[in-house]
Formats: C-alpha cells, sequence, structure tokens
C-alpha cells in the first residue's frame, strides 16, 4: 500500500494522502474527484508557507481520511490541478513540502518515542494536523530517520561551505587534510548527539533492504560533500579508494559513538583522530611503495635497453 | 512498477539540498534519483546533472583511453619514422585529457570505474596494432578517431536538444575536440591505414570495443 502511496506521490501533486487509504487501488492515473477537493482543502490550508495555518483552515485537517466536503466542491474544481511534476504555483504548498514540515517538527519527540509513527503524529499535531497525517508514512519511521539524515548532511555541507568561504576570504587558515576530515567527521556526529540514545534503532532501520539505496545515496553523497571541501581533485581510481577509506573511518567511528559512555565522547574523537592518522599514514606508504615500484621498473627497462644495444636489436627501423 | 516507483518517488526526501551558491563553477553535492530528471544538485547552476555526468565520465575515459592508445604505439613504433606523427597526434590527446580533468572537477563528476582496466587496454590494442606495423597502427587510429568523432557528434546533438544556451562551453569543448579527431582520422587515412591487411575485419573488431567501452564507461 506503502508504495502505492509513493507512485502517487509527489509526481501528481498536492496532499492528499489522507483520502489515499480510502481511496480503490484501481485508480492508477488519474485521482478521484474526492482526492481532488481533499488536495484543494490542504492547498489552501497550507496557503502561507511558514505561518502557522490559520485556525479556520486547520478544522478541515481534522475531518477524517474518509470525511466529506460537500462544500468544497465549487473550489475544489477550481483548484488547477497543476501536480504532474510537483509544480507548485505561489500560494500553493506542495506535498514535499508539507511532509518535511511534518518530519522536522517531528524530530523533537523523537527522544521520547523514538524514530516511530508516533514521533510523526506527536510532529504533526503539534503542525495542527490531525494525527492521521502519519499515516502519509511507513509504520517503521523510515522516512524521518531518511529527513534526518538529509537534514544533518545539509547542514555539514553548509557548513562546510562557511569554512571554505573564510579560508578564501582569508580570514581562516587552510586546515591540513587530516584535520579537516577529523573535524568534519566530528562535526557531522555530533548532531546525533541529541538523538544518540534511539540512534542504534535508526541504524538498523537504514540497513533494512527497503533503505539501502536512500541511504546508501545519503551516505555517498555526504563523504562526497567531505572529499570535496578539502580540495579532493583526483580524477583516477584514487577517487573511489579516498570515499572508501573515508566511509570506513565515518562508519566504524559512528559504531564506536553508540557505546561510548565517556564524558563528552572523547574516546570517539580519540578513536577516530587514531583511524585519520591511520588512513593518511596508509596512503603515504602507499605512494612510498608506487615511487619504489616505478623506481624499480626504471632500473629493469634500462637493463632491457642494456640488453637490446648489446644484441644489436636496438637498431632504427 | 509501483514497488520500484515507491521508493525512488520517496527518494525526492533524501536528495533534497539547500541550494548552494558556491564560489566557481560548483553545482550543489547531493545524490540524484534515477528516476528524478531534475535532481536538485544541478538546480543550482540550472544543468541536467545526470546527462552532464554521464557525458563527462565518459568522454574523460575516452580521452584517457586514447592516450593509452598512442602511448602503446609509441613504445613500438617512437622510433620509426611515422614516430613524430604519433607524438604529435598524442600531444594533442595529452591536452585533450588535460582540460577533461578540469571539467571533471568542476562539475564533481565521479570517474568511472573501469579506468584501470582502460589504461592497461588502451596501451595493450595500441602496442599491439603497432606490431602490426606502421600500417596497423594508423588502421587503429582511424577506427578509434572514427568512432569517437561520432561518439563527440552524439553527445553535440543531445547537449544542442537539451539547450544550446546553457550547455555553451561544454558544447564548444566538445566540438573543438570533434574537430581535433577528425583531423587525427584524416592523418592516419593519409599514412595509409587503408592498405593494412584484413582492415576492414580490424577496424570493425576496434569499433565494436569502442562501443562497448563507451556504453560501459557512461553507466559504470
Amino acid at each position: 500500500m506503502w508504495c502505492l502511496s509513493g507512485l502517487f506521490g509527489s509526481r501528481v501533486g498536492p496532499a492528499w494522502y489522507p483520502l489515499l487509504r480510502v481511496v480503490s487501488k484501481g485508480s492508477q492515473h488519474y485521482p478521484p474527484v474526492r482526492a481532488l477537493q481533499a488536495s484543494a482543502v490542504l492547498g489552501r490550508a497550507s496557503n502561507e508557507h511558514k505561518e502557522p495555518l490559520a485556525s479556520p483552515s486547520q478544522q478541515h485537517f481534522d475531518s477524517p481520511p474518509a470525511g466529506h466536503q460537500p462544500e468544497q466542491k465549487p473550489q475544489g474544481l477550481h483548484h488547477s490541478y497543476t501536480g504532474q511534476g510537483g509544480q507548485q504555483s505561489e500560494d500553493y504548498e506542495s506535498e514535499e513540502q508539507l511532509q518535511h514540515r511534518i518530519l522536522t517538527a517531528a524530530l523533537e519527540f523523537v527522544p521520547e518515542h523514538g524514530w516511530t509513527a508516533e514521533a510523526i503524529a506527536e510532529g504533526a499535531k503539534t503542525l495542527g494536523l490531525s494525527v492521521a497525517a502519519a499515516g502519509m508514512f511507513h509504520s517503521d519511521g523510515s522516512e524521518l530517520i531518511l529527513h534526518f539524515v538529509s537534514e544533518c548532511n545539509s547542514k555539514l555541507s553548509e557548513l562546510l561551505q562557511k569554512e571554505q568561504k573564510l579560508v578564501q576570504l582569508g580570514e581562516a587558515e587552510k586546515k591540513p587534510i587530516d584535520e579537516f576530515l577529523r573535524d568534519a567527521v566530528e562535526a557531522r556526529l555530533r548532531m546525533l548527539i541529541p538523538y544518540i540514545e534511539k540512534w542504534p534503532q535508526a541504524l538498523s532501520i537504514l540497513l533494512l533492504p527497503r533503505n539501502i539505496p536512500s541511504s546508501l545515496n545519503l551516505l555517498t553523497s555526504m563523504i562526497d560533500d567531505i572529499w570535496h571541501y578539502a580540495g579532493d581533485q583526483s580524477t583516477d581510481f584514487s577517487w573511489y579508494t579516498r570515499r572508501a577509506v573515508l566511509t570506513g573511518i565515518y562508519n566504524t567511528t559512528e559504531l564506536v559513538m553508540m557505546q561510548d559512555s565517556s564524558p563528552g565522547f572523547e574516546d570517539t574523537w580519540r578513536f577516530l583522530e587514531n583511524r585519520v592518522a591511520d588512513a593518511m599514514a596508509m596512503s603515504s606508504t602507499a605512494s612510498q611503495v608506487q615511487s619504489t615500484g616505478e623506481a624499480v621498473v626504471q632500473g629493469l627497462m634500462g637493463a632491457a635497453v642494456t640488453i637490446k644495444n648489446l644484441a644489436g636489436l636496438n637498431q632504427r627501423r | 512498477m509501483a514497488a520500484a516507483a515507491g521508493p525512488s518517488v520517496r527518494c525526492w526526501l533524501w536528495q533534497r539540498r539547500p541550494l548552494l551558491c558556491g564560489p566557481g563553477p560548483r553545482p550543489v553535492p547531493g545524490g540524484g534519483a534515477p528516476l528524478r530528471p531534475c535532481s536538485t544538485r544541478g538546480a543550482q547552476r540550472g544543468i541536467h546533472k545526470p546527462v552532464i555526468d554521464r557525458i563527462i565520465r565518459v568522454d574523460h575515459a575516452g580521452e584517457f583511453g586514447a592516450n593509452r592508445i598512442y602511448a602503446g604505439q609509441m613504445a613500438v613504433l617512437g622510433r620509426s619514422g611515422v614516430g613524430p606523427v604519433i607524438q604529435q597526434m598524442w600531444n594533442q590527446e595529452k591536452e585533450h585529457l588535460k582540460k577533461f580533468n578540469e571539467l571533471m572537477v568542476a562539475y564533481r563528476v565521479r570517474p568511472t570505474v573501469l579506468l584501470p582496466f582502460w589504461n592497461v587496454a588502451g596501451f595493450v590494442l595500441g602496442a599491439g596494432s603497432a606490431l602490426l606495423g606502421k600500417k596497423g597502427a594508423m588502421a587503429c587510429t582511424v577506427a578509434v578517431e572514427e568512432s569517437i568523432s561520432e561518439h563527440y557528434n552524439n553527445q553535440i546533438r543531445t547537449l544542442i536538444e537539451e539547450d544550446p544556451e546553457k550547455y555553451k562551453e561544454l558544447l564548444q569543448v566538445i566540438k573543438q575536440f570533434r574537430d581535433e579527431e577528425q583531423e587525427h582520422h584524416d592523418i592516419g587515412l593519409e599514412h595509409d591505414a587503408e592498405a593494412t591487411p584484413a582492415y576492414s575485419v580490424l577496424k570493425t573488431a576496434i569499433q565494436l570495443g569502442c562501443k562497448a567501452a563507451i556504453f560501459l564507461s557512461e553507466r559504470i
């Protein structure tokens, strides 16, 4: 069922999710008129982007999914069905934005309820929506976790970008790579601290097969971000090795953090420092091995040329 | 279909990024869901990131491979009469590779995983064709350059269909490179490439290999 809701999701536009459960599964491509009306209701109700919803409009949300909106019929049909590609007109909140707002509001209830539909329901309540809005999301809280991870990654990006600007303006020193990586990973892991109690649960949900593509995507883009701001300009295979190494460092440090009980997570940061130092040592060893290898190859080539000369094979053709 | 659409449609949430105004031509970081034609990643510069990704990745791989092919040919024929010609073509390919390295960093494109493989395969192809003699090397050059010219033409068509204005710089680069590859092709013909024994077999085989390489490098 949830995948069907996904099918109708942002592609088809306005949020008439609460109705979806009642709507028959047969209508694959065109939402029923009722849904259009609900969307009109929700659309109008969430008119201004970040302002609290006016209380009269909030009443519409309280009507249960199967609710009737006979009085909305005329207005519903006026409301243009612009939802094709998730486009929005000016005074019209898309379903994506609504879901985003609900999940953001739900985050403050996570320490209490965990990464569950209850937290989402509480979040929806604070926005003045009915708890049925939690029905838009899957019951195991996957979307909430993925939303949280995505938000953390965005925050990290902004942080790194600000630092980069400062360095470019000359107001800050450019950090050496190991310190940069250490600070970036630490900053990102610190965002987990308020939710650390329930984070192991989140990690296990992220590893569900259903969630793996999304969580992997988020992880790889975060690591790519960090390397990008660290100044990585590799265009050969080391692009992959660097990211693989940093992913390993990040994941292991995250796991260490889960069961770290030292004050201020000092054990974790020390672990992180050691792992980054290991990685640096490994890369310098690798380059040493490479230059030794090249020297050996040069030696062999020299020997081969000498032999060719001695055997008279080195003539101009 | 619904099941596949489900997670990817929901994927919009996890690829949302704030629109960063980075200094220089750096598009927004983030992973685009495969079904989303315009991820927020490219939204900052208004570019169609998945398309540009592929183009730059495969072109980079192509120039890298061409470099290795000429290196292989030089290793065998470097001190022969045709050496200077190959050297000059090789120098131009080095310029091309340098340009694509820059573009790759600017557009934050991932290189293809198969680079080490193209490293070896290109050198082997170059050296192998050169062992067939000067004509063999030239035949290899003709085959590869013809493939590459056609491939660049396809890309130019794609970019023009998308939006010629937006991709003006990239289009210029690809057009210039296509012209230079065409020159190499003509140089190859001038040096009796067609006189190679089993020329058409050799040419077909090499071009098939190029097509496969292009297909793989775009995706992997």
